[in-house]
């Protein structure tokens, strides 16, 4: 039986058998088997992934103006929201739009709806930022079922990030 | 419409059968290490992986293939000797797992393709609850490898 490598984070000789043998070896073949190929070759596909794209940029583009705001609001809990924005920023940047890092109030709140003014206290203002998180994690759900497969792969990840946010953002709370 | 052949998709699911597989093994370890306030959080992931275990098997026979069997045994990436170690497994195996499902979406179209989306979601999801810190593109392994902003100090 042989053992191959792990399918990322490659370190030390500890690691080598990360749970090998048939699943090793199908991971890795899973990996590598799809290809973004032929699917996003087709003029009407490309407009479709563009428009998409365009849409989820905005979209995480909104959110980290959401967190802009709770964090302007109650400045305590920038600690622990700034990495979680710092995600948001790069989805952002993955979908192909872009974020005034570090800057606030320049994202367009547009696209996720209105965004009613941050609530006063911080557990409020964190139990909203969450639903927004889950919201959008759940409009991207059934986005990536109308686009190619290498963007619907992306916006799986990035749903699933959002649902990761709001589950950081309502448990650990305090 | 199906983002790809029934060979790509085959091939996809049985990779991610493969992790479940694989999964469902992990926590069986975790299940004996973590301490008790976790258990029955670890008992219902384990269940989670067996439900989807048992699906991608039966997805995989209706596309006329055989399922990839489990490994007697795996070998484990680190000791797991306690609760700590076993916390830290746990989000191991979660990532693993959401690793293959992110390709399963790409490989596939419709149900299947939503149906991996949410595995994938509920995976992340898991994954922080043991580690308690979440990546910024769970189950994309390309853009693990390359600098979070977020965490690392150095970059």
């Amino acid at each position: 039986m042989s053992y191959p490598p792990p399918l990322r984070v490659p370190s030390g000789p500890r690691r080598r058998a990360l749970l090998v043998s048939a699943a090793g070896a199908a991971l890795l073949a899973g990996c590598t088997g799809g290809g973004p190929e032929s699917e996003e070759s087709a003029a009407g596909s490309q407009s479709v992934t563009r428009k998409a794209r365009a849409l989820a940029a905005r979209e995480s583009a909104g959110m980290v103006g959401r967190y802009d705001a709770v964090i302007a609001t109650h400045p305590q809990v920038a600690e622990r929201l700034g990495p979680l924005r710092a995600e948001v920023v790069r989805h952002t940047e993955a979908f192909g739009g872009t974020s005034a890092k570090g800057s606030t109030g320049t994202a367009s709140p547009s696209a996720s709806g209105a965004v009613s003014p941050t609530p006063a206290t911080e557990k409020d203002a964190l139990a909203e930022l969450a639903a927004a998180e889950r919201a959008l994690s759940d409009r991207r759900m059934a986005a990536l079922l109308d686009v190619p497969g290498e963007l619907a792969r992306l916006l799986a990840s990035v749903a699933a990030a959002g649902a990761a946010h709001a589950y950081l953002l309502t448990e650990d709370a305090g | 419409m199906s983002g790809g052949t029934d060979e790509k998709e085959l091939k996809a699911l049985q990779a991610a059968l493969a992790a479940e597989h694989a999964a469902v093994y992990g926590y069986g370890v975790v299940g004996g290490r973590i301490r008790e306030g976790r258990r029955a959080e670890a008992r219902s992931a384990y269940d989670a992986h067996r439900a989807r275990r048992d699906a991608l098997t039966r997805r995989v026979r209706d596309l006329g293939g055989t399922p990839v069997a489990a490994a007697p045994a795996y070998a484990l990436p680190f000791p797991v000797p306690d609760s700590g170690a076993a916390l830290r497994f746990a989000g191991e195996l979660e990532e693993r797992v959401a690793a293959v499902y992110s390709d399963l979406v790409r490989a596939t179209g419709g149900e299947q393709r939503r149906s991996a989306a949410e595995a994938l979601r509920e995976a992340a999801v898991r994954a922080v609850r043991w580690s308690g810190e979440s990546v910024a593109f769970p189950g994309l392994a390309e853009r693990a490898a390359t600098a979070s902003p977020s965490s690392a100090p150095t970059a």
